[in-house]
């Protein structure tokens, strides 16, 4: 894993297990990596990865049960409120980009609606 | 936590120059420190300390609580920058050497390493290459299970698949009763797995802190720290 | 210690192995030549002399090879990469030093056994002497005695330490007080002012405390009441000493071995406590 945005690596690692989550590829109830394992996987200090983890707990997206392991919460709304916000973020942060391109709100809709037409089309 | 490493007012003195200047320093057990900073800063010369190949000037050194010497010799496994067993040696001497001298050596977890490497016992020490060489004494020195592992640059010098395989060793070793300080300028490869950084320039410490909450503070890499603290 | 004296012989003996094969081949080689050359007896002892004169310097080469390579094995440990090795070790000063210094000695005695012998066998096949074993050991045994051979083996056991002691001391000080500069020669100079120092007080010693021990009879006394030394006035004034190897200054060999276990300390001390690598 290419750790090159300027977030603290246990941001990021946070991210990537949420985008997974939230995208499908872990289930609710999946258990996570071992915090050693996922440790030896990115090339991460086991400290970072164990923030990272209690991190995602603290946000309930994960509970960890003793000697068991870190597993992915069942509970299917607060991962459907989680992609919710994750979707949020990025329509935020496409808009700004885009006002900072100098479109404005009018112009920035009828782009995504031409480009998600052509999307259907293929 | 418990100080694997304390160090207060370090001072180490040349005719000429000033190696290092009032270091004070505390490691705690478990966790992987860096030790940052260009050529020439002081990085080597204060894990040579520790290691016990030099002497400090001034200012006390203690490791597990004890001064320097043959007890903390016993409980730190050092890797130094450079080719440093016998030349006369095949990789399985070397083995017996760190067996016999090391209570805390740990044969099994050596062949692992050794494996891992892909190197064999039958080797003949002085027809390795460099990067074999590096990965052959990173193996003896993760093989014992120290208190206190010192690596004076453990990826300088080798390729991007030695450096790959280097650094996995490393975190594969990791635990939480042993501490690790790791010297580099290669910070980007690193840093990554360090718990706390130390920017070392000139001799004197210039920044120190955890690795993450630098990262948060700053909203940059600890490479990208490195660079502003050390570009002119 | 013997861990660390295991691979101090284990780094040496191939060289002292190489050594020794090539001094018997050109003993063997000496004594064949030297015994298809003398059929005649009377070109003995023109021949003689130079097979007399080669065997010594065989010996002397080796002894000479030999000693630099020892000596060169401590140097390689404060000047070189293994350094970072031997001394980051858990081992004393004393323990390493210590090593080196059994190992060399160990050699030595070794070298100087195996080579003594050879030429012993070799005399014994080549030689076109009639030799009568029991009348050869009792003349032998007449110009000297049990106590002699082994009190020189002794002193010879001393000499070698201390001489070592020395130069270990010399390279280690050296190393210690001029940190980058290689001086090359610097620890033999340090070796001869040393040296000479040393002996210059064992003299001196043995003036003040003129006092020997014969160890035939075990007793002590100056060179008069041994009867070593005397003076006859005649007619002529005739002075006379009668000294033999086991007379020997208490004084100076007490000196000497002091000066070796304090050099040898001091040697384990700043190997311990002062070496910067």
């Amino acid at each position: 894993m290419d750790f090159n945005d300027n977030l603290p690596i246990y941001m990021q690692i946070m991210n990537l297990i949420k985008s997974k989550m939230v995208s499908g590829e872990i289930s609710g109830g999946d258990k996570l990596p071992s915090v050693r394992e996922l440790s030896k996987e990115l090339k991460v200090n086991p400290n970072t990865i164990q923030r990272a983890y209690q991190e995602l707990e603290r946000e309930e997206l994960v509970f960890t049960q003793r000697g068991m392991g870190t597993f992915v919460t069942e509970d299917i709304e607060i991962i459907k409120s989680l992609k919710r916000n994750m979707a949020r973020e990025l329509v935020d942060r496409f808009f700004m980009e885009m006002k900072k391109l100098g479109f404005n709100s009018d112009e920035v809709k009828s782009i995504v609606s031409d480009w998600s037409e052509k999307e259907e089309r293929q | 936590m418990k100080n694997i490493v304390e160090i207060k007012g370090l001072t180490k003195k040349y005719l000429n120059k000033t190696a290092l200047n009032n270091i004070n320093l505390n490691i705690e057990e478990g966790k992987v420190v860096g030790i940052l900073g260009p050529n020439g800063s002081g990085k080597t010369t204060l894990i040579k300390i520790l290691a016990g190949l030099l002497r400090q000037t001034s200012g006390e050194v203690l490791i597990d609580g004890k001064n320097i010497g043959v007890d903390t010799k016993s409980i730190v496994s050092y890797l130094p920058d450079r080719n440093f067993l016998y030349k006369w040696m095949k990789i399985e001497d070397a083995m017996n050497l760190y067996k016999d001298f090391y209570y805390d050596f740990d044969e099994k977890k050596f062949n692992d390493i050794l494996s891992f490497m892909k190197l064999e016992k039958n080797m003949k020490i002085d027809s390795l290459s460099k990067g074999m060489h590096e990965k052959l004494n990173l193996s003896l020195i993760l093989a014992r299970n120290a208190k206190l592992y010192i690596l004076d640059e453990p990826i300088a010098g080798v390729d991007s698949v030695a450096r790959d395989q280097i650094l996995d060793a490393i975190i594969n070793n990791y635990n939480e009763k042993s501490s690790m300080l790791i010297t580099t300028h290669l910070v980007r490869d690193m840093e990554s797995m360090l718990d706390e950084v130390v920017f070392l320039k000139e001799g004197n410490i210039i920044l120190t802190g955890n690795a993450e909450a630098l990262r948060e503070e700053r909203g940059m890499q600890i490479d990208d720290i490195y660079k502003e603290v050390f570009g002119e | 210690m013997f861990k660390y004296m295991k691979y101090e012989v284990r780094g040496t003996y191939r060289y002292i192995l190489g050594v020794l094969s090539l001094v018997l081949i050109l003993t063997t080689a000496l004594y064949i030549y030297f015994n298809r050359v003398t059929n005649t007896s009377s070109e003995m002892s023109a021949l003689e002399g130079i097979f007399i004169g080669l065997s010594v310097l065989i010996l002397f080469g080796t002894a000479l090879a030999t000693f630099l390579y020892i000596v060169g094995s401590f140097r390689k440990e404060l000047y070189e990469d293994t350094g970072y090795l031997t001394f980051t070790l858990p081992l004393t000063g004393n323990q390493i030093v210590g090593s080196k210094l059994v190992v060399a000695l160990i050699w030595f005695i070794f070298l100087g056994v195996v080579i003594g012998l050879y030429n012993l066998i070799m005399m014994l096949i080549f030689v076109p002497v009639e030799v009568n074993f029991s009348e050869l050991f009792s003349a032998l045994f007449e110009i000297v005695n049990i106590k002699q051979i082994l009190f020189s083996v002794l002193l010879i056991i001393l000499s070698i330490v201390n001489i070592l002691v020395i130069i270990y001391f010399s390279m280690t000080i050296s190393r210690v007080t001029f940190r980058n500069k290689r001086i090359g020669g610097l620890w033999f100079i340090l070796f001869l002012v040393l040296s000479g120092l040393i002996i210059y007080g064992g003299v001196k010693i043995s003036e003040i405390f003129p006092y020997y021990i014969d160890i035939n009879t075990f007793k002590i006394g100056t060179m008069d009441t041994l009867d070593k030394l005397y003076m006859e006035i005649n007619d002529d004034i005739v002075l006379s000493a009668d000294m033999d190897i086991l007379t020997t200054n208490i004084a100076s060999t007490v000196y000497m071995i002091i000066v070796t276990v304090l050099l040898f300390l001091g040697t384990g001390y700043l190997v311990e406590k002062k070496i910067d690598l």
